[in-house]
């Protein structure tokens, strides 16, 4: 029999969290050694000020996972927001403040949309955020005729973007705000919980006396809103909004919910496992653009950073899930056997 | 109600949307340009073919847009090493049954959701492909474009081999028993365990079958051109998943027909012309293509509700 010391060791390294800090401790390790000015005031608010949007859909996106849906359709929200957002500025001359709060607003209704179409119909939440991730993005394209952007936003308005407040980048706080509010949501409402009750088991949650339908709403609409939000936030950091904004970053962002431990099949997980999975992968974006001493492929690695920091997240996203799925297979392979050793004996009882 | 409803109405609203041009603008059916169009879309096609295979069996594949750029280049680059044409081919071909493999294993006996998988290996494939080629376009040697054969020629060989792949599919989805086990494993994988069927085999050929598939897309549209460009295969997956549901495949699995993609492609592949025929701007694809998507789910899903209850 193991001791329980390494019982509880075993715990600790099969929480995932656990392990992403391992991971960003590594990373942080290896950017320092390998690369120049990588822990230095700047750069560290660089990391986060250049990946806040992500993390805010990342975050967003966690309830709907926890729900056992995926919404695909965020970064494409993003796109229609910001073009939106750069129409009602610059055309109709609104408050870039007010003109936030509508598109935030607006976030939220193409969030409903989505919601009415899964909950309603009953329609997979991929077939259906796969079709708004095709229809938000074409509105925006259409709207801006493929090629129009819209800049010459206010010096105050762009500050959220590009200024500093008490120390750390404006738009962190905005994410910090947000962060907190979805985990005290997630973690310590009854709404939140009935979002891992749904993604356990949808029926289940039924029977229970759960308004399934509405609760699920609730989740697809704060991830629109969210989307709104960082539509806001990219336009401000850019000085432009563009119907391109967002591309990919719902990939991103599922990113690093999935390597933050989320089940992709709804019912477990945690906001610190996405919020970790999301540092981890912004280290990594950040550490390799520091690295020009070291070539890979005869280019240095800087130049290429973009794609290796791609090539990488993908790789670690295979690892996460693989090592995730044997470990489970081993250990129902294990409980199967040991079951099997402990009663065979006395199978009459049973 | 009528087996082929799906497939009635997309071929309805095909015939539909071909009429009005017809009337309002004849000259949308020249010959030589509507034969230039059909080749251009044959690629898109096999990949289609693939797909609803995946969907069938109740997968997703988001990855085939990466996976046909990665086996367009590998093709390339072997043909520009000076290897004959046909070592392109199987190059491409080998690399697409690979990376759909790698796919598989994940998917089927590692039991990882299939949207993850491919996102995952989506995202792998596209950026070790910019890591190596550096977004460079790459220029093919004489003889690979058309075949080598004469424009005509080629796009003739094109559209047979794309459309006798269609035929072959439809005929061996209905009456091969590898056929029927795809059907099976996507309506309930473990009703078709208990009738002997393996279903994780299965789930596994589907998606080395699709890497296979998309290889040939990819050399059917390497063949266009004089050139090769490395993000070649951008944005096919959503095409190929908007045309197959839109041909009535159920994206919940064990439902649909090959010729309901022939048609959903057709259909979604004359939007655009349309749109360009009927002077109306171009940018307004995205937005048709995102609401025809949700219009087939919608209609599904009404037609599932009605026969529930």
């Amino acid at each position: 029999m193991p001791s329980s010391r390494s019982i509880s060791l075993k715990l600790l390294l099969a929480r995932h969290e656990v392990v992403l800090v391992l991971v960003i401790l590594v990373e942080v390790v290896l950017f320092q050694l390998l690369g120049r000015n990588f822990l230095v005031g700047r750069n560290v608010s660089n990391v986060f000020r250049h990946s806040v949007e992500i993390g805010l859909l990342a975050v967003a996106m966690t309830p709907v996972i926890l729900t056992g849906g995926i919404d695909l359709s965020v970064g494409s929200m993003m796109g229609l927001c910001a073009v939106l957002f750069g129409m009602m500025v610059n055309r109709l001359g609104m408050d870039p403040w007010f003109a936030s709060l509508a598109v935030v607003g607006i976030g939220a209704l193409g969030g409903g949309f989505n919601a009415v179409l899964i909950t309603r119909l009953n329609l997979p939440p991929l077939i259906v955020t796969l079709g708004t991730f095709s229809l938000f993005r074409g509105l925006a394209e259409a709207l801006t005729r493929g090629a129009e952007s819209y800049s010459g936003f206010p010096p105050s308005f762009l500050a959220l973007g590009n200024s500093d407040f008490a120390g750390i980048p404006a738009q962190v706080w905005i994410f910090i705000g947000v962060a907190v509010g979805i985990w005290l949501l997630v973690h310590r409402t009854t709404l939140g919980r009935s979002f891992r009750a749904i993604g356990f088991a949808p029926e289940g949650a039924r029977y229970a006396g759960i308004p399934v339908a509405r609760n699920t709403s609730i989740a697809y609409m704060i991830a629109g809103a969210v989307a709104g939000i960082a539509a806001v936030i990219l336009v401000a950091r850019l000085g432009e909004a563009r119907a391109n904004a967002g591309i990919g970053y719902e990939l991103l962002a599922i990113t690093a919910v999935v390597l933050g431990g989320v089940s992709i099949f709804g019912g477990s997980g945690t906001l610190a496992g996405t919020l970790l999975g999301w540092v981890a992968l912004a280290i990594l974006n950040n550490g390799l653009t520091r690295i020009s001493d070291y070539r890979i492929l005869e280019q240095p690695v800087a130049s290429v950073a973009r794609e290796l920091s791609g090539l990488l997240t993908g790789l670690l996203l295979l690892t996460a899930l693989s090592l995730g799925a044997l470990t489970k297979t081993l250990a129902v392979r294990r409980a199967r056997k040991q079951s099997l050793s402990d009663t065979s004996p006395n199978l009459v009882k049973s | 109600m009528n087996k082929y409803f799906r497939e009635l109405t997309v071929a309805i609203a095909l015939a539909l949307l071909l009429l009005s041009l017809a009337i309002f603008a004849p000259h949308f059916f020249q010959a030589q340009p509507i034969i230039s169009r059909l080749t251009s879309q044959m690629p898109a096609l096999v990949a289609a073919v693939g797909i609803a295979l995946v969907i069938i069996s109740r997968q997703i594949d988001i990855s085939i847009g990466a996976q046909f750029s990665m086996c367009a280049i590998v093709a390339g680059v072997t043909a520009s090493a000076g290897f004959p044409l046909g070592m392109a081919i199987l190059a491409a071909l080998v690399t697409g049954a690979l990376m759909g493999a790698v796919n598989g294993v994940l998917v089927a006996y590692l039991g990882l959701p299939s949207i993850v998988v491919t996102l995952a290996t989506m995202v792998t494939w596209q950026e070790a492909l910019r890591l190596w080629q550096q977004g460079r376009l790459l220029a093919l040697p004489n003889g690979i474009q058309w075949f080598g054969l004469s424009q005509q020629v080629g796009q003739m060989v094109v559209i047979s081999v794309a459309l006798t792949l269609v035929v072959g599919a439809a005929w061996a989805m209905k009456n091969l028993s590898g056929g029927r086990q795809i059907y099976a494993t996507g309506t309930d994988a473990e009703a078709a365990r208990l009738a002997g069927i393996d279903p994780k085999r299965t789930t596994f050929r589907v998606f080395v079958l699709m890497g296979l598939l998309t290889g040939l897309a990819a050399v059917l549209n390497l063949v266009q051109s004089p050139q090769v460009q490395p993000n070649c295969g951008d944005g096919l997956d959503l095409k190929t998943i908007a045309a197959v549901v839109v041909g009535g495949v159920a994206i919940s699995g064990g439902r649909g027909t090959m010729w309901g993609v022939l048609l959903g492609m057709l259909l979604l592949a004359n939007v655009n012309p349309a749109l360009t025929h009927f002077h109306q701007p171009p940018y307004w694809e995205k937005a048709i293509q995102g609401l025809v998507i949700l219009l087939a789910a919608v209609a599904d899903g009404l037609r599932s509700r009605k026969t529930k209850f």
